[in-house]
């Protein structure tokens, strides 16, 4: 199967092509104000039908995500780092802290331990980083 | 706003069998339309009366509004790559060469660019004075793919172009559709049966099995359609519940079972904390199962407009 | 059908300068031979014009409607051409009769382009009789070519076979044509290949609509 700039097989593509986007965005990659690559640059890029990428600009579109300027192009709408982030964190519980919990029940770690454990790993780390 | 290719109770009898067996379909003007299916289930009879190559048994067929059989407005604007083209060719006279086909081909489609076509030769490494009779399968291709998109024309249909070539040499041809595609939008129908490697150019896609369409559908919406669930066998027949089975293994107390029908992010969390494995069927699995479709088949189906 | 014409010309090498290359040939041998060989020479130009045609068809028809000319286009095109090349060849053929003629056969009583029945009047006349002749003989390689095409080579044998029968029919209901033909002059013979060449360009026309590549 051919490597598409890490697209999967799981998922329709618009959406991932979506994600990808705001990730971008909300890592700060893409600034607000800055013009989002156009629907053939990201064809091209991924390798994908140009009909299915600008659907996932579309999605950031239709969410006030992306600001269309005639002529010119698609650009990253004010404020909408912020959404994202916001978002990213209203799912963090679902995403991250749920699977957590499920695995850490599965194996017999109780909440106790699970918190000793990323208290752990976060000092660990933070002395790395210092 | 008129459809590029409308076939409508197509049938095509040859005196042994039945090629195609009352095709409906429709595609849409500038789009890439995936034509799938096993060898022998088709798609080149489909595409050899869409070129007016081959005529019908019954049934109507339109491309770019008309029939286009015996019609020079329509077949002017249309060009078929076939993996089997036969070329002109003499016995001891001086040799037809790659050159003179494309030159007769630049007589014949007034989109025509010389210019994209010795950039295309040049991708593929084939030399212009080389003899079309002296040619490796491989390089037919590509001088085949080389008319098809040097001529620009509105419709575009591929026959599993790419005989003989290389993943390398096929991802230049992909990779070549696409920036056409994007610089001079067409209609573009792809047959394959590499379908993995093609299926993200795709906007819809067409299955065809046996002569009859079994699948007509947005690419991009069957990602995720199906899925091969496995673990245990309890965990497995709880979770696929109510929902379309195709097949079903077991082993022991390990089962494993293919879904149709996409999943939530509840769906997989709920998968995982049943201990199951959730792997998503590529298109090209899900078309080699074509001919076992029974269930679920029907929910597969929906349509981008056209 | 002006774009099949330039398609089946696209070396024009081939449909020129061949049949001209032919040409000089048989007269070279037909010098070297010395004395009445009238009429092996141009009998080779005859044959290479039915080859011809029977190629323009049979090899040529597959690529041409991929480039997706019509068949009808095609066949048009194509039999345009030969019977444009037939009207010059027709010509250069009387040209070199009237060259024959006035050096009296090449200095070598050599009567290549000249033959009692056929091509023994004026420079008019032999033009017509040369274009006449070729065009049918083209046309008639294009029809083989095309019932090759369509039905391979037991169709090729069935056609040839029909062919047999009909001239054995007529032969049956003529008796005399074989004398009769050759009682004929100049220009009825030229008239009766027309007709023939009428019946081949129908033919193969009505054969080519559902020819399939």
């Amino acid at each position: 199967m051919r490597e598409m700039a890490g697209l999967d097989e799981g998922t329709p593509l618009f959406a991932q092509v979506a994600e990808r986007l705001a990730a971008e965005i909300a890592d700060g990659g893409l600034a607000e104000g800055e013009r989002v690559p156009s629907t053939n640059e990201l064809a091209a890029f991924y390798r994908i039908n140009p009909a299915t990428a600008a659907k996932g600009i579309n999605v950031l579109a239709d969410e006030g995500l992306l600001d269309k300027r005639r002529g010119i192009g698609m650009f990253v709408a004010a404020g909408s780092r912020a959404t994202l982030l916001a978002r990213r964190r209203a799912g963090f519980t679902e995403r991250y802290v749920e699977p957590l919990l499920t695995e850490a029940t599965r194996l017999g770690i109780g909440s106790e331990e699970l918190i000793a454990l990323i208290k752990e790993c976060s000092d660990e780390r933070r002395g790395v980083a210092v | 706003m008129t459809p590029a290719v409308s076939v409508t109770g197509l049938t095509r009898r040859y005196p042994d069998h039945v090629a195609l067996d009352d095709v409906h379909l429709t595609i849409g003007t500038e789009t890439i339309t995936g034509l799938l299916g096993r060898n022998g289930a088709g798609k080149t009879t489909l595409l050899r009366i869409l070129a007016g190559q081959e005529f019908p048994s019954s049934g109507s067929v339109h491309v770019l509004g008309s029939p286009p059989a015996e019609n020079e407005n329509v077949l002017r604007r249309l060009v078929l790559v076939r993996e089997d083209q036969e070329y002109p060719d003499y016995q001891g006279y001086p040799d037809f060469k790659v050159s003179h086909a494309l030159r007769a081909a630049s007589f014949c489609y007034q989109n025509w660019d010389a210019g994209l076509a010795s950039s295309l030769l040049e991708d593929f490494g084939l030399r212009a004075n080389k003899a079309v009779k002296s040619l490796s399968r491989g390089q037919r291709s590509a001088l085949g793919i080389t008319i098809g998109l040097a001529a620009r024309a509105e419709v575009t249909l591929f026959d599993e172009p790419y005989a003989g070539l290389d993943a390398v040499a096929r991802q230049v041809f992909y990779d070549r559709l696409l920036a056409e595609y994007a610089d001079f939008p067409r209609t573009v129908v792809l047959s394959t049966h590499l379908i993995d490697e093609a299926a993200a150019l795709f906007e819809n896609v067409v299955v065809i099995d046996r002569g009859r369409v079994v699948l007509d559908a947005a690419a991009d919406g069957l990602r995720g359609m199906v899925t091969a669930v496995s673990g245990p066998v309890l965990a497995v027949d709880s979770f696929t519940q109510g929902r379309p089975v195709w097949e079903r293994r077991g082993l022991g107390s390990q089962a494993s079972v293919v879904m149709v029908g996409q999943l939530s992010g509840e769906d997989r969390e709920r998968a995982r904390s049943l201990g199951l494995d959730l792997a998503p069927l590529s298109l090209q699995q899900l078309v080699a199962r074509a001919p076992g479709w029974a269930v679920g088949a029907g929910s597969l189906t929906e349509r981008t407009s056209v | 059908m002006i774009r099949v014409a330039r398609y089946q010309l696209t070396r024009p090498v081939l449909f020129v300068a061949l049949p001209l290359a032919t040409l000089a040939c048989v007269f070279a041998v037909d010098v070297g031979r010395g004395g009445d060989t009238f009429r092996g020479g141009l009998a080779v130009v005859l044959l290479m014009f039915f080859v011809t045609g029977l190629q323009r068809t049979g090899r040529w028809l597959p690529f041409g409607l991929a480039l997706g000319a019509t068949r009808r286009s095609f066949y048009a095109g194509t039999a345009l051409l030969g019977v444009s090349m037939s009207l010059l060849y027709g010509l250069v053929i009387a040209g070199l009769q009237a060259i024959e003629r006035a050096t009296d056969g090449w200095g070598l009583s050599v009567t290549c382009f000249r033959s009692p029945h056929l091509l023994n009047g004026p420079w008019y006349a032999t033009w017509l009789t040369s274009f006449v002749g070729l065009s049918a003989l083209f046309l008639y390689g294009m029809w083989f070519g095309i019932v090759n095409r369509r039905w391979g080579m037991l169709g090729l044998i069935a056609f040839i076979a029909l062919q047999v029968l009909v001239g054995l029919a007529v032969m049956f209901a003529y008796p005399n044509v074989g004398g009769h033909l050759d009682s004929l002059d100049g220009l009825d013979l030229t008239g009766v290949t027309a007709a023939l060449a009428v019946v081949f360009l129908a033919g193969g026309h009505a054969t080519v609509r559902r020819v399939t590549v």
